[in-house]
């Protein structure tokens, strides 16, 4: 293996070399080295970003262990944890699945499958990916005017419902991008072959395209979630508490759903805006909590990126076998 | 990758969500510790609270980021007494966006870093919210300047209208407000041939208000220009810690932040004493702000809707809460100024009144 690649290598460098008389290709040099030199650069600020992030959340956890992960907001830095911040996180998460996934995905294969290509279609593809740009404080105006004010009876108010649809409507046009390339990308010998035996557009659609196009369509919601996660704006204008979120004992689940909440992107925002002063316990700021409180995000966006990248791999090893 | 490898991580997920829905008892192993100690010194004060059991129920407290963090105090300390019963949710998005949720009907009580404008007091009456207004504390707004800056010590409110007024707008150099300091009569020392760069709150805060009405009302009512704005050509922040930054950030910096977060972060930023116009230059500390002597201070209040009050005795009992000696310490625990005793028993007499 190792022998072929290298005697491949040399026949390309001498040909290459006999076409262009041995002349020294300075000009390539330089593009490559710049090109290279791009890549480093965006490598370097990523690592000094992440181990900045990562040296300041070292001591939080070893300092205060789980008790950061299972504590509440607080008024002090040794007592506040981000617990609500993570619930808040996977209840808004979860809606963005339960909703936006069906939704995004059906409507990516009807584009792509059932719909005529006409006019009307283009107009409405393109409409979606103009869409799928608007920023997000835009969709945070529209919770709050439709499902806080409009539809409070329905959502709570200012209520992980509201956040949940809110975001899911966010990531919508990003899913029925991504599901019709994933549907586009599936080649049309396998549907043709479909047809040619008899097999109806629901059989095709069912037995070859979506299975084909599982991974593709796998990633581009996992990613979608991710985005959700992250989102701050919107959840601003809709209202996730900053300084302290309390409960009665005893709230059952539709009642949290319907009740006040907080996310992780507001738990971070919230602690920004607090006044340093270490805690006597501990001696960590608000600061320090912070930089924890973004590793836990980011491991949270970290682990549905794996599982995606896992079902990927599933599906596509299916495929293959 | 192999199949074990994913099970591991699905299951680590699993794990993750079970682990946050174990969140809702709080009782963190980190936190028993704390709340044992916070118990003891419940124990040793003399208590307003103990007595018959407090009233249980959901309170929603919105308004100034100022005065959050005493109202996320006192609420943690009505989750203590009352044994969970008594739930105090807190939020700070600022004075101004407080009152429109209060006069909304969204919220119990809203905090505020100044008294309620006639316009926002309008929209209450509109909407038939009628309420209490109780003073809890005192807050001085720090004028404020970098470590370095050795050549501004004092500053007269002519001096703060000539760098920081409506009129100062383009003034990139202290000495460019030389003219207008000097024709408004300022006495502070010359200012500096220096750059110029402001940080400072922006208008949705209750500091930005706080600010311009003590320094600035009297002479911009005198020039005629508008008696409520500043300059708009500043660095304006909501976040406390980015003016901070912003003021530590240059060698001839100037910027104004609540005295809570002055008094956490002074190893980067210089007060600068201010002379409210008699020659008296006078630094900001809790002594100079809780007896008026320092010219920027500014009281802090809380407003209690009374529809809702009459609904829940929640927000009764947190309100009571609040104004009781174990409540009201939580003032300077938080690092503002403990009102006057005189003050205090007005706004207990207030409440007192309010409830006959």
């Amino acid at each position: 293996m190792a022998l072929t690649a290298s005697i491949s290598t040399s026949t390309t460098a001498s040909v290459r070399a006999g076409l262009t008389e041995s002349k020294r290709d300075v000009k390539g040099y330089v593009f490559a080295g710049a090109l290279l030199a791009c890549l480093l650069l965006a490598l370097f600020v990523l690592t000094v970003l992440m181990w900045d992030v990562i040296a300041s959340a070292i001591p939080v956890f070893d300092k205060r262990s789980t008790g950061f992960l299972v504590n509440d907001l607080a008024s002090s830095p040794d007592k506040a944890g981000v617990s609500q911040g993570i619930w808040g996180s996977l209840m808004i998460a979860a809606f963005v699945v339960v909703l936006a996934f069906p939704v995004g995905i059906f409507a990516g294969v009807y584009l792509e499958e059932y719909a005529k290509s006409n006019r009307l279609t283009r107009f409405i593809e393109l409409n979606i990916r103009n869409l799928a740009g608007v920023p997000s404080v835009v969709y945070g105006i529209l919770g709050l005017v439709v499902f806080v004010q409009g539809l409070s009876w329905l959502t709570g108010g200012r209520s992980v419902i509201a956040a949940g649809i809110t975001l899911a409507i966010l990531v919508l046009p990003i899913i029925i991008i991504t599901t019709s390339e994933a549907v586009r990308a599936v080649p049309s010998g396998l549907r043709e072959a479909g047809f040619g035996v008899g097999a109806t557009q629901w059989e095709v659609t069912r037995d070859h395209v979506l299975p084909y196009a599982a991974p593709g369509i796998l990633t581009g919601t996992m990613l979608a979630v991710a985005r959700a996660l992250g989102e701050a704006a919107p959840l601003l204008l809709i209202g996730a508490i900053t300084g302290r979120l309390a409960s009665l004992p005893g709230e059952s689940i539709v009642e949290q759903l319907k009740g006040k909440f907080t996310a992780m992107p507001i738990v971070i925002y919230g602690w920004a805006n607090e006044v340093n002063k270490p805690g006597k316990r501990t001696g960590l700021t608000f600061e320090d909590l912070n930089a924890a409180a973004i590793v836990v995000l980011l491991a949270m966006v970290l682990l549905l990126n794996g599982a995606a990248i896992l079902l990927r791999n599933r599906f596509e090893k299916r495929r293959q076998g | 990758m192999n199949k074990s490898t994913g099970r591991l991580v699905l299951a680590s997920i699993a794990g993750l969500s079970l682990f946050a829905a174990a969140c809702g008892d709080d009782e963190g192993a980190d936190e028993a510790t704390t709340t044992e100690a916070a118990a003891t010194t419940v124990a040793d004060a003399p208590t307003t609270t103990a007595g018959p059991a407090i009233a249980g129920g959901e309170v929603f407290v919105t308004g100034s980021s100022t005065v959050e963090p005493i109202a996320v105090l006192v609420g943690e300390l009505a989750d203590e007494v009352s044994g969970g019963e008594l739930a105090v949710t807190v939020e700070g998005p600022g004075t101004g966006d407080g009152f429109k949720k209060f006069c909304d009907g969204e919220a119990d009580v809203s905090d505020a870093s100044r008294k309620i404008k006639d316009e926002e007091a309008a929209v209450c009456a509109g909407t038939g919210i009628t309420f209490i207004e109780l003073e809890i504390g005192i807050d001085g707004i720090t004028v404020a300047t970098s470590p370095n800056n050795d050549a501004v010590t004092c500053l007269d409110f002519a001096a703060l209208y000539a760098l920081i007024g409506p009129e100062a707008e383009g003034f990139s150099n202290w000495s460019d407000a030389q003219a207008l300091a000097t024709e408004l009569g300022s006495t502070s020392a010359a200012f500096p041939d220096a750059d110029l760069v402001i940080t400072g709150p922006g208008p949705e805060s209750g500091t930005y208000d706080s600010f311009i009405e003590i320094a600035f009302k009297k002479i911009a009512e005198g020039r005629g220009t508008d008696p409520k704005a500043a300059r708009n050509d500043y660095t304006q922040s909501p976040n406390d810690n980015v003016i901070v930054e912003g003021i530590e950030g240059s060698d001839s910096s100037l910027g104004w932040v609540g005295f809570a977060y002055y008094e956490a972060e002074q190893a980067r930023m210089k007060a600068i004493e201010v002379d409210k116009g008699d020659g008296v230059c006078v630094a900001p500390t809790v002594d100079t702000i809780a007896d008026g002597s320092y010219p920027l201070s500014r009281s802090l209040y809380m407003y209690v809707n009374e529809q809702k009050l009459a609904e829940n005795p929640a927000i009764g009992a947190y309100v009571d809460l609040f104004l009781s000696d174990e409540g009201i310490a939580k003032v300077s625990e938080a690092g503002y100024v403990d009102i006057p005793a005189d003050r205090l028993e007005a706004s207990r007499a207030t409440w007192a009144h309010a409830n006959a």
